[in-house]
């Protein structure tokens, strides 16, 4: 079963300056996401694990070489283009959550649809099944002080997958959450992958949570290393 | 200690409460209200496309921070609304000069006097509809403390010249037949209670009767009012001949005249010839408009408007300090969030444009307030009797009011609203 | 006891120390209370100085007769067989002949171009005779000479010449018909007197078309303060119908018309005021808030919230008073020894410098001590009841 290519990083090369010194996370990055893959990435602080998902969610932009999403150059568009790009196309998860504190639930969820030409109806709609997806359809009036770190990551999904993008980048999303909770969360993201199809990477240092994932990849010093799960 | 304290917090916390609760009474009613009918529901869908939800919600966080900033600007236009009109009020004596006036004084200074004879040879005048010859009383009620502005005129034709008095056509004929008539303006009768067919006393501080009694007695004939709501409704007129024919000493001289010509064009001409009719005479005279008149009378008080615009000033200084402080504050809070925001796909100009509404709105909602206080303010002072002209907002007052309530809403945003605006969203993410 | 001052001044220390730490705001606090300060002195000092140039102005060794109910000098006037009666009442001085110290005066407005406005302004032109000179305290020519009795000469006060134009020593000057020449300046220690132009009063009488009447007449009194024997005589003789006051008090009356402004001051400067107090509230509620977890720390190891009370009380007083000092010494440089000149109450210009004393001074300084005491009460109650388990939190 080949799945077509969604994300393929040539030759990625990401370096910044801190003070006098040049410091170099990747030189020669290569590396392919195929649609529907889900991907774990671990490894050692310092490793690049941020920086490579930010390079990702275009967060960030590389210093060489190409960014390629959808058979479409990624790093050569404007800051405007990529937020249009990023509202189109990925949806974050971070592991403290990020939501708005001033907002409930479903506004919350609403966000991401503002920066679309739905109707009010058609968000509200939007809202609703992405709540019902996550089983806090009964919380949508909550805020997120009063629920607790396991429900607010839920919302967190509902948020990030509410405008139906090829992409979700997830930043450690159990760091913050007890086994049980987490094991909910990771088994929410494999039905997304698994029913939905949508296509994810996620960065984390607990091997229990790879475990949830299709293959895991091993970053050591801004390099690769490959370790299947199968195997 | 410790118990002392938790119990006077207590007291405190509820106290406090009760006291400021016609403030926040009405506005938590309202909430409460709109919540259970889910009118805020719907106003929460309604502006939650636009984005104007969301600026609602950032500013509410804090509610006592917002209210604090509100209230600064709310004191600001406050006092900005109450003393722009004291200023219109100062300058309506000058604006609502007739422009076809002239007054005619005593070349030396307006304190000396004028013959009589003069008035026949000013009326003579080509260009000149009427004339009218005043003295000032230097009037007094009861105390010399009590200033009245008195003038003794020439009865026929006052209310010719003078043609922003306005009574009816019987008290005017009353007036001037009765010699002890008097016609007073509407403010200084409220201030003394006077009507209609009173008697009244004024006393004079310069002049005194043959018999040395320094107090004449009047009949009320008319309670005048003005053409417009700014005009001056302080003064009294009498009789220059009753005056003249009982007071001991400065006989047939008068003060000045008021001169009307029958085309404003003829101004410059008439005061030509009036000037030069007297050259060389005892008593050289001087003919000015009647708007360059109350302008110099005006700027010998001093630069009020300099003074009066200084406190403006520095009241708008005091709040952009406060309510800029308070903004950027906010946002340098909201890093995080901002960068969240950035991240679902938010143009940075969006945020931008976030930013500066709610700065916006602060000032709008203070600024608001504040001329609708000054409203009440103006009206309260109108209300008691006073020496003042009448305290009133004009259109320009408001239009100028609203055009400081966007600069204000925009200086106060633009450092905050720039800030987001370049908020690099690795940065945001990364701090604590 | 020494345990809980000790706690207070160090949690000060602390506080004051970490001030840089929220510089901008403090600084908005401070620059609100100071401009509210500065225009609260500004005020003040303006009616101050105006005062003062009144009352400096009047003697209680000399007291001023004006025909009754006249009020100012303008609007006065007697004869000279009035000035000869009211001069032979008890009480009154006598020099080394036996004659009483007097001076019977004219005052009338002449028109002057002020130089702020480049308007023309009311003048005060004083007929005077000589004797008239030794009844001001501190007169003194400080340029030119006397003018001659009997001339068209004229002296001019120093306030004149700063304020106005066109009065120099040697100009020649045109009032209507008649043309008079500055011959002098004179001083009299900053009293309302520099406002006004001298001349002979034989020669005011007639340019003026006076006859041998006069305005008002200045008595030299045998006791300080003591009018009684002339008021005595006016109200036996139905022929004076006069008012008699020191010359201190004639003129402490005419400085009451600034009550008004005193009191719009004070309005303004309590009404921005509480503009300012909203400020100080928000930074320091801020101040609070951003240091909560310091505070709370503190609390855990063992300070009382006494302490914390009055720390952050100290800390929003320091910040008032630096914006009080800040505020008056503004207010002092721009405004103290501005000359000004306004219309009094004869409808002639008043010359004065503003004035800020030391009691004023005061009253800037106690009104930033109010903001900061009312600014900071809340905002230290609530610090003091900070749980102290924020201090086990994390990321505040």
């Amino acid at each position: 079963m080949t799945n077509r290519t969604l994300y393929d990083l040539r030759a990625v090369e990401k370096s910044f300056v801190k003070g006098k010194e040049r410091i170099t996370v990747f030189s020669d990055l290569n590396m392919s996401i195929a649609e529907g893959d889900f991907l774990a990435i671990m490894g050692p602080s310092g490793s690049g694990k941020t920086t490579l998902l930010n390079l990702l969610g275009g967060v960030d932009q590389p210093t060489g070489g190409e960014v390629w999403f959808d058979d479409a150059r990624v790093d050569t568009l404007s800051e405007n283009e990529l937020a249009q790009w990023r509202a189109n196309n990925i949806g974050f998860i971070f592991q403290f959550y990020n939501l708005m504190p001033m907002l409930n639930a479903a506004r919350n969820v609403e966000l991401p649809l503002l920066l679309t030409n739905l109707s009010k109806k058609q968000r509200k709609q939007s809202v609703d099944t992405a709540l019902e997806l996550v089983g806090l359809a009964d919380r949508a009036k909550h805020m997120p002080s009063e629920m607790s770190g396991g429900q607010q990551q839920r919302v967190a999904v509902a948020r990030a997958i509410i405008s139906d993008p090829k992409l979700l980048l997830c930043d450690e999303p159990t760091g913050d959450l007890d086994r049980k909770t987490a094991d909910e969360i990771l088994e929410m993201l494999q039905l997304l992958n698994r029913e939905f199809g949508k296509t994810i990477v996620m960065v984390t240092h607990d091997p229990e949570a790879a475990k949830y994932a299709k293959r895991t990849l091993h970053l050591d010093k801004g390099e690769f290393v490959e370790k299947d799960l199968a195997s | 200690m410790r118990k002392l304290f938790s119990v006077l917090g207590k007291i405190y916390r509820y106290l406090w409460l009760i006291i400021t609760s016609p403030v926040w009474l009405p506005f938590w009613c309202i909430g409460w209200l709109s919540e259970k009918i889910g009118l805020s529901n719907w106003i929460a869908d309604a502006t939650m496309g636009s984005g104007a939800y969301l600026v609602y919600k950032n500013l509410t966080r804090k509610p006592l921070r917002l209210f604090l900033t509100v209230f600064a600007t709310f004191i600001a236009f406050l006092i900005f609304g109450t003393i722009t009109a004291f200023q219109v009020a100062f300058d309506s004596g000058v604006e609502l000069s007739a422009d076809d006036r002239l007054v005619t004084v005593n070349k030396i200074n307006f304190t000396q006097p004028l013959p009589i004879s003069y008035v026949n040879k000013v009326k003579a005048v080509e260009g000149v509809s009427g004339v009218v010859h005043m003295n000032w009383f230097g009037g007094y009620y009861q105390d010399p403390r009590q200033q009245v502005l008195t003038f003794a005129v020439d009865q026929e034709a006052m209310l010719d010249v003078y043609d922003e008095i306005i009574i009816t056509e019987e008290e005017a004929s009353s007036w001037k037949q009765n010699r002890q008539g008097i016609i007073v303006g509407k403010s200084i009768a409220d201030t003394h209670g006077w009507k209609v067919g009173d008697r009244i006393p004024l006393s004079s501080n310069i002049f005194s009767q043959r018999d040395g009694n320094s107090t004449w007695e009047f009949d009320v004939e008319a309670v005048y009012t003005g053409a417009d709501a700014q005009t001056d409704t302080n003064g009294v007129y009498i009789h220059y001949k009753y005056f003249n024919e009982t007071q001991s000493f400065g006989g047939d001289y008068i003060g000045w005249m008021g001169v009307r010509t029958t085309d404003t064009n003829l101004n410059e001409q008439v005061i030509k010839a009036i000037d030069d009719m007297f050259i060389n005479s005892p008593f050289e005279t001087e003919t000015v408009p009647e708007k360059a008149f109350n302008k110099a009378f005006l700027e010998q008080i001093g630069d009020i408007g300099l003074i009066l615009g200084s406190v403006v000033v520095a009241a708008f200084f005091i709040i952009l300090v406060i309510v800029g402080n308070s903004m950027v504050l906010s946002v340098r809070e909201r890093t995080g969030e901002i960068g969240v925001m950035k991240t679902l796909g938010f143009k940075s100009m969006r945020i931008f444009r976030m930013v500066l509404g709610e700065s916006l709105l602060v000032a709008l909602v203070g600024g608001g307030l504040g001329i609708l206080a000054s409203y009440g303010v103006t009206g309260m002072i109108n209300s008691v009797p006073n020496p003042l002209p009448t305290l009133v907002l004009n259109s320009n007052v408001i239009t100028t009011a609203f055009a400081y309530v966007a600069a204000l809403g925009l200086i106060t945003g633009i450092i905050p609203a720039v800030s987001a605006l370049r908020l690099n969203i690795i940065t945001a993410l990364t701090r604590t | 006891m020494t345990g809980i001052f000790s706690q207070i001044w160090a949690v000060i220390i602390m506080n004051i120390r970490s001030l840089p730490r929220r510089l901008w705001m403090s600084l908005a606090a401070i620059f609100a209370i100071s401009v509210v300060v500065a225009v609260l002195l500004s005020f003040l000092s303006m009616v101050k100085g105006f005062q003062q140039t009144l009352e400096g102005t009047g003697s209680e060794d000399v007291a001023i007769v004006t025909r009754s109910g006249s009020r100012s000098e303008l609007n006065s006037s007697m004869g000279r067989d009035t000035v000869n009666i009211i001069t032979t009442a008890p009480g009154i001085a006598k020099n080394a002949d036996g004659a009483p110290v007097y001076s019977a005066e004219l005052y009338v407005i002449v028109d002057g171009i002020k130089r702020s406005s480049g308007t023309e302004a009311n003048l005060p032109m004083r007929g005077i005779s000589l004797d008239g000179f030794a009844l001001r305290d501190q007169v003194s020519i400080v340029e030119g000479r006397v003018f001659v009795p009997g001339t068209n000469e004229i002296i001019v006060g120093a306030g004149v010449l700063r304020e106005f134009d066109g009065f120099e020593l040697g100009k020649q000057i045109r009032f209507g018909k008649t043309s008079w020449t500055v011959v002098g300046v004179f001083s009299t220690g900053g009293s309302a007197f520099e406002s006004e132009l001298w001349a002979d009063a034989r020669t005011i009488q007639s340019q003026f078309q006076r006859g041998s009447s006069f305005q008002t007449v200045r008595i030299r009194l045998d006791e300080t303060g003591n009018v009684d024997g002339m008021l005595k005589m006016v109200e036996d003789d139905p022929r004076l119908i006069l008012d008699v006051e020191t010359e201190a008090s004639f003129f402490a009356e005419q400085g009451e018309a600034m009550n008004a402004i005193i009191t719009f001051g004070w309005v303004i400067s309590i009404v921005m005021s509480l503009g300012a107090l909203a400020g100080a509230l928000n930074t320091m509620y801020t101040s609070v808030s951003s240091r909560a977890a310091e505070i709370a720390t503190l609390r855990a190891i063992g300070f009382s919230n006494t302490s914390a009370f009055f720390g952050t009380l100290a800390e929003s007083i320091v910040l008032s008073l630096l914006g009080g000092v800040l505020g008056a010494l503004v207010s002092y440089s721009f405004m103290d020894g501005l000359s000004a000149s306004t219309m009094g109450s004869n409808f002639t210009q008043v010359v004065f410098t503003f004035a800020l004393t030391p009691e004023l001074f005061q009253n800037g300084i106690l009104l930033a001590l109010f903001i900061g005491v009312v600014g900071g009460f809340f905002p230290a109650w609530r610090a003091a009841r900070l749980p102290v388990a924020i201090a086990f939190q994390r990321g505040n």
